[in-house]
C-alpha cells in the first residue's frame, strides 16, 4: 500500500469512527426533541432579550423579534438547564435584558412562538450549544455549537 | 442508683455516642477533591456518561456485616448494538412480547400520553433502571436510598419485612430488599396502574407488574442489575433486563433539580416518545444537521390571500 493510500484509509478509518459515536448519541432527556419541536423547521430569530430564566428542567430566554412588516413578536427560546449552558460556556451573567441574541433551532411543533435554541450566539461574539443534553438532536454530545 | 453509677452511665454513653461519631466521621473522612463536582441535570452529557476504568480491578467495599457495599455515584455505560433506554434491549430485535392489551396500551402510550417524565411526574422503576442516566446509591445497614435525577428517591428497607398484603401504589412500586450473599434482591409489586411509561420508548406496565432486581457489585468500580420484569396484564411471558454501570469520578454527585421550578415546555409537548427506530433507539425522526443560515420564522407562514 502506497503511503497516500495508507494515509487514505486511515482518514476512512477516523471517519468511520466518528460517524459511529455520532451514531450512538444517548438519547436520555427530560422529553424526546421531537415531541416538542419539528426537525422539519429549522429557524433563525435575531431579537432583543426581554427575559431571562436560568432554571430546571430547561432554561428560557425571551427574545423580541421584528417582523418585516414592523410588529414585534416575543418569542420563548428553550435550552439546556442552568448546569448544562454553564458547562458549555454560557455562565448566568453572560446576557442581560436588552442584549441581542442570534438563536437558531427548530420552531414548536404547536405553532406558538416557541424555539429550539440549539445554536445560540452570545453578545461577545461566542457560538455555543444551547440545547438540552442527551436529546440527540443537532449537536448534542459534540463540543462547540451544531454545524 | 448512686451518684457514681449515674455518672458512670453517663460516660459510658457519651463515649458510646463518641465513637459512633468517631465511626461516622470515618466514614465520612474520605478526602474532598480540590472542585468537587456536582451533576446539574441536565448537565453535559459527557459527564452523565460513564467511561471504563483503566488500570486493574479493586476488590468492592463491603459494609460492616460484610456485605458489598453499593453506596456510590453510578454513571451508565453504552453498550455497542444496543439501545439506550429501551427495557427491551436484551430481546431479539428488541421485541417485547406484549399481550393483546399490551399492545393497545402501547399504542394508548405513544399517541395519546405525554411522557409523565416530561410533566413532572415520577418516572419509577423499572424506568430508571433503563435510563440513560446516572444515579447514586446510599447503604445503611437496614434501608437503602436509590438516588435519581430530577430529585427523584426510593428507599429499600432491608430489615426482613415482607411485602404488605395490599400495598398502596406506588410509582416506584413497593419494594422489600435481601441479601443473598453478595447480591442484593429488590423485589417490588404495587405499582400505579398504568400512568407511567416502562421506559423512554414509552413501552407499557400496569400495576399488575413485578419486578425482581439482583443487584451485585463486582468490583469497586461497577455496579450491576439482573431485572427480571413479569407482568401478566401486558407481556406474554417475563423477560429480562442486564445492565452495568461504571463509580463516577471522586467528588461526583446529584444534586438538586426542580423539575417543576418552571416546566414551561410542559404544555407545548405532544404524546408518544417520537418515532422509534430499528435500532430500537427513540430519535429516530430527530435531524441530523443544522443548516448554518436557517430562515427567519415568516419562511413557514402561510400567505395570506
Amino acid at each position: 500500500m502506497t503511503q497516500a493510500r495508507r494515509a487514505k484509509a486511515k482518514r476512512g478509518s477516523a471517519l468511520a469512527v466518528l460517524l459511529a459515536l455520532a451514531c450512538a448519541t444517548p438519547v436520555f432527556a427530560h422529553h424526546s426533541f421531537s415531541a416538542e419541536f419539528d426537525g422539519d423547521k429549522p429557524v433563525r430569530l435575531v431579537g432583543k432579550i426581554t427575559k431571562v430564566e436560568f432554571q430546571n428542567p430547561h432554561s428560557y430566554f425571551y427574545l423580541d423579534v421584528l417582523r418585516k412588516d414592523g410588529t414585534v413578536v416575543n418569542w420563548a427560546c428553550e435550552g439546556g438547564g442552568p448546569g448544562a449552558l454553564s458547562q458549555h460556556g454560557w455562565k448566568k451573567g453572560d446576557v442581560k435584558v436588552g442584549d441581542t441574541l442570534v438563536v437558531d433551532g427548530y420552531l414548536a411543533r404547536d405553532g406558538s412562538h416557541l424555539v429550539d435554541a440549539r445554536r445560540v450566539t452570545l453578545p461577545d461574539g461566542r457560538s455555543i450549544y444551547g440545547g438540552t443534553p442527551g436529546d440527540g438532536g443537532p449537536g448534542d454530545g459534540q463540543a462547540g455549537p451544531p454545524r | 442508683m448512686s451518684r457514681g453509677r449515674s455518672t458512670a452511665n453517663l460516660v459510658s454513653r457519651a463515649s458510646g455516642v463518641a465513637a459512633a461519631l468517631l465511626i461516622a466521621a470515618g466514614a465520612l473522612a474520605q478526602p474532598a477533591p480540590p472542585h468537587a463536582k456536582s451533576v446539574e441535570v441536565e448537565g453535559d452529557g459527557a459527564t452523565l456518561q460513564g467511561t471504563e476504568p483503566t488500570g486493574p480491578a479493586r476488590a468492592a467495599p463491603r459494609d460492616a456485616a460484610g456485605h458489598p457495599d453499593l453506596t456510590g455515584y453510578w454513571k451508565p455505560l453504552r453498550e455497542p448494538g444496543k439501545p439506550g433506554g429501551n427495557i427491551g434491549k436484551d430481546l431479539p430485535g428488541f421485541k417485547l412480547p406484549l399481550t393483546p392489551a399490551g399492545e393497545a396500551a402501547l399504542k394508548h402510550n405513544r399517541t395519546e400520553t405525554i411522557d409523565p417524565e416530561a410533566l413532572c411526574i415520577l418516572g419509577g422503576i423499572p424506568r430508571h433502571d433503563a435510563s440513560g442516566l446516572p444515579f447514586e446509591v446510599l447503604q445503611t445497614p437496614r434501608r437503602i436510598a436509590f438516588l435519581y435525577l430530577y430529585s427523584t428517591h426510593r428507599f429499600i428497607p432491608v430489615d426482613g419485612r415482607k411485602h404488605e398484603p395490599d400495598p398502596e401504589p406506588r410509582f416506584f412500586g413497593n419494594p422489600v430488599g435481601e441479601w443473598q450473599g453478595d447480591t442484593l434482591i429488590i423485589d417490588t409489586v404495587g405499582f400505579k396502574d398504568e400512568k407511567i411509561w416502562l421506559d423512554e420508548n414509552a413501552d407499557p406496565q400496569s400495576d399488575a407488574m413485578h419486578a425482581v432486581e439482583r443487584w451485585t457489585r463486582p468490583d469497586a468500580a461497577h455496579i450491576h442489575l439482573e431485572l427480571l420484569v413479569d407482568d401478566k396484564k401486558f407481556y406474554t411471558r417475563p423477560f429480562t433486563f442486564s445492565r452495568t454501570w461504571v463509580l463516577g469520578e471522586l467528588g461526583e454527585g446529584l444534586t438538586e433539580y426542580s423539575c417543576a421550578e418552571n416546566n414551561v415546555d410542559a404544555k407545548h409537548i405532544g404524546p408518544g416518545p417520537g418515532a422509534i427506530g430499528a435500532d430500537g433507539n427513540r430519535g429516530a425522526d430527530i435531524p441530523k444537521r443544522l443548516p448554518d443560515n436557517p430562515p427567519p420564522p415568516e419562511f413557514y407562514e402561510t400567505p395570506k390571500r
